[in-house]
């Protein structure tokens, strides 16, 4: 077995790009999946909180919650791969088109698409996959916490928004913790899902140089090292932000 | 949860899904074709099957129909010619980007894929004479001012991963041109230059003349340049198996000498000129 190193070489700046991307990627998609992981995962636990509240609002909760509900169930339940292209090929096409798109016509729409389309695609898919996971997350992690004192909370005169945002989501959170980062670490390597679509993310790079070559040892350890450094350090990260030992509650 | 909640969810649920999907067709899971029973023109007795590779996403070369067979002119050239050597083929679906690994490793004694004979290709593994002259062609709307492949300098092309195509752009733009958009399989760069992503598409002619005359609402055109060389498809076998391609070969020749060729060319690409 000859290893041949050199040919990635030519390739430099095709590597940097790639990891900057799947940095880029990943950070955009965990900030706005987060944001969006909350939001689901607050309406989806709104049930929980007493007194009831009054029934115009009931009703909208109830809509809201089927629609989360819904959500959360078809981006847990098909393959990211598909999303991407269903949102690529398919969504955006028809909200950004030279002609006719709902939201971006003409040139700005075919610039948007060359210059940023790839990217912005796969921000969206994404921070939607994300976004799913993470409301499993925070809804977990609010369960989690003892309705006692919820109702401690009220026996206070605190309103259950009061209660949730001062009482429940702190606790709730650091529980989270260890669960948010797992799920930064899998986005890190779903990223690598992007470049079907042609976007050039890391492991795009290293396709490139498998099909010019076919050789596939070389490109495809480089990644896997340049992957591996950057779950490791989350992983690292994650131990440092777990609840020590010591301080943890029952 | 009672039974009416849960079946409002799963309604609302899907009701998402068909939304952000539209209508949308699944492609068929990829199952091997069985060679067309017909009347063998020498009784070979117990036939020796050959495995056959191919990427079945480049139509009208290798593709799948309604059923998930794998159909195409390559299929139909390679089984006739397979049968005059006395030999039956059984094709396997095989990515494009890994074709080449199954083939030196033995997983599959043939590939044929629209696969240009090149230099580079010969020094790991063995081509058959060639069975279809090809050239590289651009897509381009139909609005485009591009008239050559030098007008593409500047612009962002899409092209199939590991292709002539994407050599060809390669060697206008240089290797880490962030211009070059690379696909999985042409019809993927052919819908992302329909969206607009790209400017232009470059690939062979067969397959880009094929999505022309599917897909006339696209409003492309092909552009042809001088500066593309043509090339020849071949049937790959591993580096060494002479024994095969001889008989490989020997079932071209055949089939281009009693006209059976020229029937399965005409079905392909006649009304495509």
């Amino acid at each position: 077995m000859v290893w041949r190193w050199d040919i990635l070489a030519g390739y430099g700046p095709l590597f940097a790009q790639g990891l900057w991307m799947t940095v880029q990627l990943t950070v955009i998609a965990t900030g706005a999946g987060m944001l969006l992981g909350a939001a689901v995962g607050l309406v989806n636990t709104s049930s929980l909180a007493p007194p009831s509240p009054p029934w115009p609002v009931a009703w909208a909760l109830k809509l809201l919650r089927a629609l989360a509900t819904a959500y959360v169930t078809f981006f847990r339940g098909t393959p990211l791969f598909v999303q991407i292209l269903l949102v690529h090929f398919a969504l955006m096409p028809l909200l950004i088109h030279p002609d006719g798109g709902w939201l971006l016509q003409g040139d700005m729409a075919r610039e948007f698409r060359q210059e940023h389309g790839a990217f912005f695609s796969g921000a969206v898919a994404l921070t939607l996959n994300a976004g799913a996971y993470i409301s499993e997350i925070f809804r977990a992690g609010i369960q989690s916490i003892h309705s006692g004192q919820n109702a401690a909370a009220q026996s206070l005169g605190m309103s259950p928004w009061l209660s949730m945002r001062y009482i429940v989501l702190p606790q709730a959170f650091r529980r989270m913790v260890p669960a948010l980062v797992n799920e930064m670490v899998a986005l890190v390597k779903d990223t690598s899902l992007v470049s079907a679509i042609g976007l050039l993310e890391l492991a795009m790079a290293a396709r490139t140089v498998a099909g010019a070559y076919s050789r596939y040892w070389e490109p495809y350890l480089a990644i896997s090292a340049m992957y591996l450094v950057l779950t490791w350090t989350l992983s690292q990260l994650a131990k440092k932000l777990e609840v020590p030992e010591h301080a943890r509650g029952r | 949860m009672t039974f009416k909640r849960q079946f409002l969810q799963s309604v609302a649920a899907l009701s998402v899904g068909l939304f952000l999907s539209g209508c949308g067709k699944t492609p068929p899971a990829p199952v091997a074709a069985e060679p067309a029973a017909s009347t063998p023109a020498a009784p070979a007795p117990a036939a020796k099957v050959i495995t056959v590779g191919t990427d079945p996403t480049y139509a009208p070369f290798e593709f799948q129909n309604e059923k998930g067979e794998i159909v195409g002119f390559d299929m139909d050239v390679l089984r006739a010619a397979a049968q005059k050597a006395g030999l039956e083929v059984k094709f396997v679906s095989t990515p494009w980007e890994g074709a080449f690994t199954a083939l030196a490793q033995g997983d599959r004694d043939v590939l044929v894929s629209a696969i240009t004979i090149t230099d580079e290709r010969k020094q790991t593994m063995d081509f058959s004479d060639p069975y279809f002259e090809a050239s590289q062609l651009i897509a381009v709307p139909a609005t485009s001012t591009v008239a050559k492949l030098d007008d593409l300098k500047k612009k962002k092309i899409g092209v199939q991963t590991g292709t002539t195509g994407e050599e060809v752009v390669v060697k206008l733009q240089g290797k880490t041109s962030t211009n070059i958009k690379r696909f999985e399989s042409t019809p993927l760069a052919l819908a992302e230059l329909a969206a607009g992503g790209v400017d232009a598409v470059v690939a062979d002619n067969g397959v880009v003349i094929h999505y022309l005359a599917n897909n006339p609402s696209a409003g492309f055109k092909s552009i042809s340049d001088a500066g593309f060389a043509p090339e020849f498809y071949g049937v790959a076998v591993k580096k060494g198996n002479a024994e095969l391609l001889a008989q490989i070969n020997k079932g071209l020749a055949d089939i281009k000498a009693d006209g059976s060729y020229q029937a399965i060319n005409d079905k392909y690409f006649k009304q495509a000129k």
